[in-house]
């Protein structure tokens, strides 16, 4: 019997129990739904945050006194580290010819408030000079940017973020304005060009003041980040070095010993990102191959349940001169045609998702071939896994009892 | 020549602890277009002689020798191969696949044996026409009445040209009217030179043989030939 006669008798078979047909690929259709779906998301998200992270960035990395401490124990070390200081970012800045801008920062979060209106937990950020080098998220779209007078002397003026202007000023033009940040007042020097939201997480719900300002205002007794934009694309990595170098040598270490800061770039921090959902994504593969396997049973059961039911057939096939490999054939062919067509479905359910999620989400998913091909891989797999018991029972039966089966 | 030959055939199931034979030690020798009939009540072992000598079952001890070679020693893909070439059956519940038209279950045995889509069909259509079913082929067995189905089976058993073709109670499901004309059926495909086996428990179709075997526990206890005017050839026994 040829390959094609099989592939004809199964769909026969297939269509002639409808119902229990469709039941039998469920566990096929889930488990490569599941696949693709959560390929194109989780793929979509991978995409999403190198774009938001390495296209912002590009070039600009950061030294801390934390690194990326991603557990309690290097961050609680890492606490016990010397402060960064404004002036280690001077040091660096007359040092580093690499450098394009060296930009000391401090973060915190307060509250800004203006005539009785009041924006709630402001990511404020204190900056020194240069900062306007760093990248064109600092850009003003009225107003005008800090001077550097107003950076070295510590001038109480400040730079609102698009949606903190919006919802303390409305319609008014907050520029020449004095808000209340943090018990103080500030002159509202100008407006910063809107960036949007990031996951969700608004990028515009921040307040950029100098950093002498913001330590008159917090105290000094806190570590900087140093912000560092190298001067061309090609001395990035030159750079880094460079600035861990010298920072060791001011900060009295040894060339051979580990430094005592953390040096961040997107990219490391991406990879970062990346090792922790690698765990995530290993979650997911064992979930979807659970549901392969359980679908897989179901289908073999199905296909004993198939093979009793048309034993008379298998007796009267073999009556006739039908040997055990075209039995063995027809019965996988028709548990593949089974895995295969939920196989099917399940892509075109799986791209449906994908789709859907790639319109409401800011996520750009895309359909990943390879897990077009993964999934009808294992569809097949489970096809011929779950075929080849109930064909090899079904191919060795001897005519005679076949044909004397009672049903 | 002998078509059919059985050298100390026997047949013995286990059934639980109980050893049950079915079919004790029998030489058998049927030529070359014979037309014999076996009887027997049931339980006598005629069905498993039947079996036996269609290559369905393969028997305990003894040698069978169909058209001079020995198909005892043979496995199943091999005995499906001289089912497939030398063997046509017809059974008493006719043994249809009941998705299949007429057209598809005559094509079957064409399948396994290899032949393309279009030979089959010609061959399949032949066979149908032969029976007088040519205007029914795209029926399936459930639309066709119980002596339209036997002719289907019949048209299936003729379509490889075999030399032999076993009817197991051919008209045990039929009314006589219609057992009447699937026996004239049967008898023109012996007159057309095919060696006919058919089991029966009616006398009034065993008369219509021209050899018939009476088995009784397991043994044959008469193997009576009837001189007939259609010259009947002698065996070499």
């Amino acid at each position: 019997m040829s390959f094609w006669e099989a592939v004809r008798l199964a769909f026969d078979a297939v269509r002639a129990n409808r119902l229990r047909s469709a039941l039998t690929m469920l566990g096929t259709v889930v488990a490569v739904v599941a696949i693709v779906a959560v390929v194109s998301i989780t793929q979509g998200l991978n995409r999403y945050v190198s774009q938001q992270l390495l296209e912002v960035g590009s070039h600009v990395f950061t030294i801390d006194k934390f690194g990326d401490a991603t557990d309690m124990a290097s961050y609680y070390a890492a606490m016990r580290r010397r402060d960064l200081r404004r002036e280690d970012a001077e040091y660096l800045r007359a040092a580093l010819p690499s450098a394009e801008a060296v930009v000391p920062s401090l973060y915190r979060s307060a509250d800004v408030a203006w005539g009785g209106r009041e924006a709630k937990d402001v990511s404020i950020i204190g900056i020194g000079e240069g900062y306007a080098l760093l990248d064109d998220s600092y850009r003003v779209t009225s107003g005008r940017e800090l001077g550097e007078e107003e950076l070295r002397g510590g001038t109480r003026s400040v730079l609102l973020g698009s949606e903190v202007a919006e919802e303390l000023f409305g319609p008014v033009d907050p520029v020449g304005r004095a808000v209340r940040l943090g018990g103080q007042s500030y002159w509202v020097a100008g407006v910063l060009a809107a960036r949007g939201r990031v996951l969700g997480q608004s990028q515009d719900n921040r307040a950029i003041l100098p950093i002498t300002a913001f330590e008159k205002q917090w105290g000094r007794r806190r570590s900087v980040t140093i912000n560092i934009r190298a001067a061309t694309p090609e001395l990035y990595e030159t750079c880094q070095e460079e600035a861990a170098t010298l920072l060791k040598i001011r900060r009295g270490l040894q060339p051979w010993e580990e430094p005592d800061f953390g040096v961040q770039t997107a990219e490391a921090f991406y990879e970062v990102y990346q090792r922790t959902t690698r765990l995530f994504y290993l979650g997911i593969i064992v979930v979807v191959a659970l549901s392969l396997v359980v679908g897989g049973i179901v289908m073999m059961n199905i296909m004993l349940v198939a093979v009793t039911e048309r034993t008379r057939e298998i007796g009267v096939r073999k009556a006739v001169g039908a040997r055990r490999r075209d039995i063995t054939l027809q019965f996988l062919v028709e548990a593949c045609t089974l895995s295969g067509a939920g196989a099917a479905i399940g892509l075109a359910l799986g791209a449906v998702v994908s789709v859907l999620v790639g319109r409401v989400s800011p996520l750009p998913t895309r359909l990943e071939p390879w897990s077009i091909l993964l999934s009808l891989g294992l569809a097949l797999a489970i096809g011929v896994i779950a075929g080849s018991y109930p064909a090899a029972r079904a191919a060795r039966l001897l005519p005679v009892t076949a044909l004397s089966y009672e049903k | 020549m002998a078509l059919i030959h059985l050298e100390g055939v026997a047949k013995t199931y286990a059934a639980g602890r109980a050893r049950v034979e079915a079919l004790k030690p029998l030489n058998l020798m049927i030529d070359d277009g014979e037309y014999v009939a076996i009887m027997g009540p049931s339980g006598s072992g005629k069905s498993t002689l039947m079996n036996i000598i269609g290559c369905l079952d393969t028997p305990t001890a003894g040698r069978y020798r169909l058209a001079g070679s020995d198909v005892s020693v043979l496995d199943d893909d091999r005995l499906s191969a001289v089912r497939n070439a030398e063997i046509g059956y017809v059974f008493q519940t006719f043994n249809l696949l009941p998705r299949s038209d007429a057209l598809r279950n005559v094509e079957l045995p064409l399948v396994y044996a290899g032949l393309g889509a279009r030979d089959r069909r010609a061959r399949a259509e032949r066979a149908l026409a032969e029976v007088g079913l040519a205007d029914r082929a795209h029926h399936r067995p459930p639309e066709l009445s119980g002596g339209e189905r036997q002719r289907v089976a019949i048209a299936r058993a003729l379509v490889t040209d075999p030399r032999l073709l076993l009817a197991d109670e051919p008209t045990g499901n039929l009314d006589s009217q219609t057992g009447a004309e699937i026996m004239m059926l049967i008898e023109r495909i012996w007159t057309a030179g095919r060696t006919v086996v058919l089991v029966t428990h009616e006398e009034e179709i065993a008369a219509r043989a021209r050899r018939v075997l009476r088995l009784r526990d397991g043994h044959v206890v008469s193997d009576a030939r009837r001189p007939a005017e259609s010259a009947p050839r002698e065996t070499g026994r």
